[in-house]
């Protein structure tokens, strides 16, 4: 087959093709393993000498041109093609203005969200995670923590007892009875936390709940101060808080420490509206008493101990301005979907 | 207590600093000062301070107050003049007191005091009163309520006339300080009327062993006198009386009767018994000064065990008080303290010895030295310093952080947390079907703040099916989740359980066996079993739940919840008008069973080939019994069989329903042709088909 034509008509189709497509069958019609073009390449080993000298380089040649046009031509419809896809976009766009689809959307409640924050901080100080039971024994939440029967020191936890109440059985009104259980079995040094729900007998209103959450603290070490304590807390609502806070102690009482303080605590800068300068009043803290230790059999006069309860409600809504304690149990969607 | 400031000035030398920054010192070196306002006719300032239950002892008194702002502030005490007890002889016949026990009155002093004039007090005594909510009576009642206001020592006065005895007037009067036995009564002077529990310390004027007199009860000691002892405008002679009684009694018995008064309060935190002399000694120098007068004709002081209530000595090591603290103390300092609180301190070497006033019944160990040190210092000098300890890593809590993954996971599938109160209440077992049986079950308030929540719960499903009826008008539908303690009776014993239950409002059975087994997957748990609603399932109410619709959930044949939905009852009884799917899991079990372990399983590098199978079954049949068939007829070449449609219902035979699978063959070695395919599918069909009554449908 004479190569000139073929040239010709290669060249025509390669200018026709509209798209890709029509590109393709054009190229696998002459180049293609059954193509035109291929074919005459292939039967140039049944020529002589001369004869396959002068038409392979003719066919040769043609086929080194027709490899560069169908390139040539493929990037030209590659860009045409971009052209009319970008018109057709422009025609089917969306609304960006619209909402997105609206995946289901789960939430976790505020009061999880606390325990778990602090817990991380108290972990990376190396505190570890202690827990204990809801129901109590008079001992584990009264006696052992020095608070003996008939001591006016009991009305300082107003107690739900449960039926029959001789059986001394009561719902723990702090976390405390926690520590007492964690160093029956553990050895000193220690530092634990323990989160929890405990239990008043009290009138519910803004700021009470009759049940509501603890996070207990105790660090036994050779040589635990009040600055120490101190350190701690203060690095907690640092880093619970996000902002810089200082903290100071007040004279109290609690009769499983002696000395006993109150916490107060109070932003630097980035306090939240109308709290500038204010100070909070966050929990009670204190050295533990030696019969505290005694009761766990620890030898008093070899460990020393800090210890301290905060409210995690009291943190929860100071975080998330919550005005009302009850809204937390209130199991009402539209509070706890917020979160 | 409230406090005078006034009246506070009077035992300070020197000048009390302004109200307002008095008030700031209490609160960080003392006691909280709850509220400060100006008296009416803006003369004087009162002070609510808060004064903690170990100081009771000693602060619940203007003195014991006067004597902490001294130590705070520097400033020098001036303490009221007294007046040593003379006894004149005098007409009145001797009264006797007898106490059923030392321990129940440690001291018992009185002053029996004759011719008194019954009168109105001076201004300034009403005044005083007045300033801190205390009505001005007469001055005899108002001379017990200064000196009990001004000392912390409660005194009552008995009209002697009143008082009776065995004996004619000549030989004399007896009273008897004893327990009272169960239910007997006692009028107070405030005219309530008592029935006293067993154990309450009375006083009686006539002894039981008396001679035929009525005995009768004219005081219920330490709290609030008698009626029939009253003082009154007519009284000639009184017996002025300052005791000490046993502090876990009169709390005992304040508690029972649900009254108090503030002596009561005092008596309750247990008061030094060395107090009494001092008050009267002091009453005796204002007996005049209130127009009382009188002269006093017999003192009755019975203190046998006087010896163990001396001065204690502790040694404080100053090496301790500064670790404690963790700041530096010199000993002049600390002795300074100490002796502005009134203790006598001597130095040692690196030592103090320190006498403690026998009214601070706290100061018992070294520790209580060191508060006092540190709070009248002051806890803001010192420095907040990390403390040294090895930085080994906490151990991790397990089981939190599985919960936490729980959580997580239910977080990702829509489900809101809820947290309810531990309660549930009397209004809640009819709807929620709580048979006699599960109610014994329950455990018990003794003292419920409300009907409402009486008991403690036994599972959480009731209080999250409460909130999905306080919710339901405000959405379609509703997830929501709760992870808590309930509670039961068990053979006598109270067992509490950690639980997680999660509902879907608008759900059904098989939406939340799905989300049950995204948990478990989660958990690395794979061997899960659904059982068949069985009628005495130890972990649920069986009532709740709908029974053609629910599950037991078991793990190696261990029961782990249940799930399913609702029971229609239930619902009719919240009024909720859409399908509950409900999932509760015991978290213990759960976490038990978990397991991080996963291994890599390679896919096979061949192509899979699927094919379907529909099957037309009895609606009782179970799709496992249908899988485990098929399984077993297509052997390992069968990777999974999956279930994607079931049907009842119309265009099929009664009592029918549709089950059709996908199937997909897989080898590991090589690209599986289709006729091998198609065997492997024939063997499964023709097992199906060995049921008769399983029809494969072509």
């Amino acid at each position: 087959m004479a190569i000139s034509p073929l040239k010709n008509s290669a060249l025509e189709a390669i200018k026709r093709a509209q798209n890709l497509a029509e590109l393709e069958a054009s190229y696998k019609a002459y180049l293609g393993k059954k193509g035109e073009l291929t074919l005459i390449l292939r039967s140039l080993a049944n020529l002589s000498e001369t004869e396959r000298k002068a038409q392979g380089k003719e066919a040769n040649d043609l086929r080194d041109l027709l490899e560069k046009r169908f390139a040539e031509r493929k990037k030209e419809v590659q860009r045409e093609e971009i052209v009319i896809q970008e018109k057709l976009a422009i025609r089917e766009h969306v609304d960006v203005t619209a909402p997105g689809k609206r995946l289901p959307k789960g939430h976790l409640h505020p009061l999880t969200l606390v325990q778990k924050k602090a817990e991380e901080i108290f972990q990376s100080m190396g505190f570890a995670i202690a827990q204990g039971p809801e129901i109590e024994t008079e001992w584990y939440n009264f006696d052992a923590l020095n608070i003996p029967a008939n001591h006016p020191a009991r009305d300082m936890w107003d107690t739900f007892w449960l039926k029959p109440k001789n059986a001394g059985y009561l719902l723990r009104t702090h976390t405390s009875p926690v520590q007492i259980r964690y160093m029956e079995k553990h050895n000193p040094p220690l530092r634990i936390i323990a989160p929890g729900r405990i239990f008043r007998y009290e009138a519910t209103d803004a700021s009470h709940e009759f049940n509501f959450y603890q996070l207990e603290g105790l660090m036994v070490g050779k040589e635990v101060s009040v600055a120490n304590f101190k350190a701690i807390i203060q690095e907690f609502y640092r880093q619970f808080f996000d902002k810089p806070v200082s903290i100071r102690l007040r004279p109290s009482y609690f009769p499983f420490t002696e000395p006993s303080f109150e916490v107060d605590m109070r932003w630097g800068k980035g306090s939240p509206r109308g709290e500038a300068g204010k100070w909070l009043e966050m929990m009670g803290a204190g050295i533990v008493h030696p019969n505290v230790f005694r009761a766990v059999g620890y030898i008093p006069a070899e460990w020393r101990g800090f210890a301290f309860g905060m409210g995690l409600d009291r943190l929860a809504m100071m975080k998330y301005q919550i005005p009302d304690i009850r809204l937390l149990y209130s199991g009402d969607l539209r509070f706890l979907q917020q979160f | 207590m409230l406090f005078s400031y006034n009246w506070l000035q009077e035992y300070i030398k020197g000048k009390l600093p302004a109200p307002a920054k008095l008030a700031e010192l209490l609160n960080m070196h003392a006691f909280e000062v709850e509220a400060l306002r100006q008296a009416q006719g803006k003369k004087d300032w009162i002070l609510d301070i808060a004064v903690l239950p170990n100081r009771a002892h000693d602060c619940l008194s203007h003195t014991g107050m006067a004597r902490e702002i001294a130590a705070i502030c520097k400033l020098k005490l001036q303490l009221p003049k007294t007046k040593q007890i003379k006894v004149q002889k005098g007409g009145l016949a001797p009264l006797k007191v007898r106490v059923q026990s030392t321990e129940l009155v440690p001291r018992y002093t009185a002053l029996l005091i004759e011719g008194v004039t019954i009168g109105k007090s001076p201004t300034w005594i009403a005044e005083r009163l007045e300033a801190v909510g205390v009505n001005s009576i007469n001055n005899v009642v108002d001379l017990t309520n200064f000196i009990m206001l001004e000392t912390g020592q409660p005194l009552h006065a008995f009209d002697y006339e009143q008082i009776e005895g065995p004996f004619d007037s000549a030989q004399g009067k007896l009273m008897n300080v004893r327990e009272a036995k169960e239910g007997e009564k006692l009028e107070t002077l405030d005219n309530q009327i008592f029935s006293l529990p067993r154990g309450a310390l009375v006083i009686e004027d006539a002894p039981s062993t008396g001679s035929g007199q009525a005995k009768r009860l004219i005081d219920l000691a330490g709290i609030k006198g008698g009626k029939v002892s009253a003082i009154s405008s007519g009284t000639k002679h009184i017996l002025l009386q300052a005791a000490n009684f046993n502090a876990a009694t009169i709390y005992r018995t304040k508690s029972q009767l649900k009254y108090t008064t503030q002596a009561a309060d005092i008596y309750a935190h247990q008061i030094d018994p060395n107090l009494t002399m001092e008050a009267l000694e002091r009453a005796y120098a204002l007996c005049a000064e209130l127009g009382i007068g009188g002269k006093i004709v017999q003192v009755v002081d019975l203190y046998p065990k006087s010896a163990s209530w001396r001065t204690k000595r502790i040694a404080l090591d100053m090496q301790f008080a500064s670790s404690i603290l963790g700041i530096p103390l010199s000993q002049k300092e600390a002795k300074r303290i100490l002796e502005s609180l009134d203790c006598q301190v001597a130095l040692t070497k690196n030592r103090l010895q320190v006498t403690c006033p026998t009214r601070r019944l706290d100061l018992t160990m070294q520790e209580d030295l060191v508060e006092e040190i540190g709070r009248i210092v002051g806890y803001e000098t010192i420095p907040a310093a990390f403390p040294i300890a090895p930085i080994t890593p906490p151990s991790k809590n397990i089981e939190l952080l599985w919960l936490s993954k729980i959580r997580n996971a239910l977080k990702g599938l829509g489900f809101t947390e809820v947290y309810n109160h531990s309660f549930i209440g009397d209004k809640d077992f009819s709807p929620f079907a709580y048979s006699a049986t599960d109610k014994e079950k329950l455990v018990e308030v003794e003292n419920p703040l409300s009907s409402e929540f009486s008991h403690l719960r036994d599972s959480l499903l009731e209080n999250l099916l409460k909130n999905v009826r306080d919710n339901q008008k405000k959405t379609e539908t509703i997830r929501i989740f709760e992870v808590g303690n309930t509670f039961r009776r068990h053979k006598g014993k109270f067992v509490e359980s950690n639980m997680l239950s999660a509902l879907i409002y608008n759900g059904s059975f098989y939406e939340v066996k799905g989300v049950c087994d995204f948990i478990l997957n989660g958990l690395g748990i794979s061997s899960a079993w659904y059982d068949e609603y069985q009628a005495t399932s130890e972990e649920s109410r069986a009532t709740i739940w709908h029974k053609g619709k629910s599950a037991e959930i078991k793990v190696d044949g261990e029961k782990i919840g249940f799930l399913g939905e609702i029971s229609s009852r239930v619902n009719t009884a919240l009024k909720l008008s859409k399908p509950v799917g409900a999932l509760h899991l015991n978290l213990q079990k759960l976490i038990l069973l978990a397991s991080e372990e996963i291994s890599y399983q390679v896919p096979s590098r061949f192509p899979a080939s699927t094919r379907d199978i529909a099957i037309l079954v009895p609606f009782q049949t179970k799709v496992a019994e249908v899988m485990n068939a098929m399984n077993g007829a297509g052997g390992p070449l069968v990777r999974d069989i999956d279930l994607f449609d079931m049907y009842e219902g119309e265009h099929l035979a009664q009592g029918k329903k549709n089950l059709a699978f996908h199937i997909i063959y897989e080898s590991s070695d090589r690209t599986l042709t289709s006729k091998e395919v198609d065997t492997l599918h024939n063997q499964i069909i023709k097992a199906v088909e060995e049921n008769p009554e399983w029809e494969v449908r072509k």
